[in-house]
């Protein structure tokens, strides 16, 4: 989970390698403060799966590769 | 993961931000009136569930987003300087905090550094990007490589 000045860079580092998935940092941010943004508050409950994927779907990461399992 | 397993996750995530470093079992333990084995215990459990990060020794490596120990994700934030695990991470040291920041890191391709400034949980230069290499489904079967 890496951070890249373009996307020419995510290329030119993956050298071949098949790719993941490259984001914005603005949606990586929104993604930030959806996932994160409760962590520190005393009424922190663990998440289920199907509430972590459904922050990925609201914010538009979805497809088999962000698929939790 | 019952109340007891969450007021000793809460207790170790309060001490860390208040500290800037990872409680010691004793700790925790004089704050949640347990024996320092059983902390210790609950944070393997803990890790089990995901909640944080130890290693083979039980020394905690990740209290997500913050990380334990120095990284190339360097997060000014609240009148202190913190390591994030990851990208993703070092957006989330903001979130969790609910403060603006400064992340300071390299392009993992050019080494040339990286300063990301937030303001209200968003980027103020939206131009670098960020990529997952590892699929969804397989980030814990190697939280560290992820």
């Amino acid at each position: 989970m890496l951070v890249f000045r373009s996307e020419a860079h995510v290329t030119n580092w993956l050298a071949g390698r098949p790719a993941g998935a490259t984001i914005s940092i603005g949606k990586l941010a929104e993604l930030a403060n959806a996932w994160w943004g409760t962590r520190l508050s005393p009424d922190w409950r663990p998440r289920t799966r199907e509430e972590s994927q459904a922050i990925l779907d609201r914010i538009g990461l979805i497809g088999p590769f962000w698929s939790l399992g | 993961m019952d109340q007891a397993d969450i007021d000793v996750r809460n207790a170790t995530y309060r001490q860390f931000v208040e500290h800037g470093r990872v409680p010691t079992t004793a700790e925790i333990g004089d704050a949640l009136g347990l024996t320092a084995a059983e902390v210790l215990s609950t944070w393997r459990r803990l890790h089990d569930a995901h909640a944080l990060v130890m290693d083979a020794d039980g020394v905690i490596l990740m209290l997500n987003p913050f990380a334990a120990r120095p990284t190339p994700f360097v997060v000014e934030a609240a009148g202190r300087s913190w390591f994030a695990n990851c990208g993703w991470d070092s957006f989330g040291i903001g979130a969790a905090l609910g403060v603006n920041t400064v992340i300071r890191t390299t392009c993992a391709d050019c080494a040339e550094p990286l300063t990301i400034q937030t303001r209200d949980g968003l980027p103020l230069d939206p131009s670098p990007v960020f990529h997952v290499l590892v699929p969804a489904v397989q980030w814990w079967d190697n939280i560290g490589f992820t």
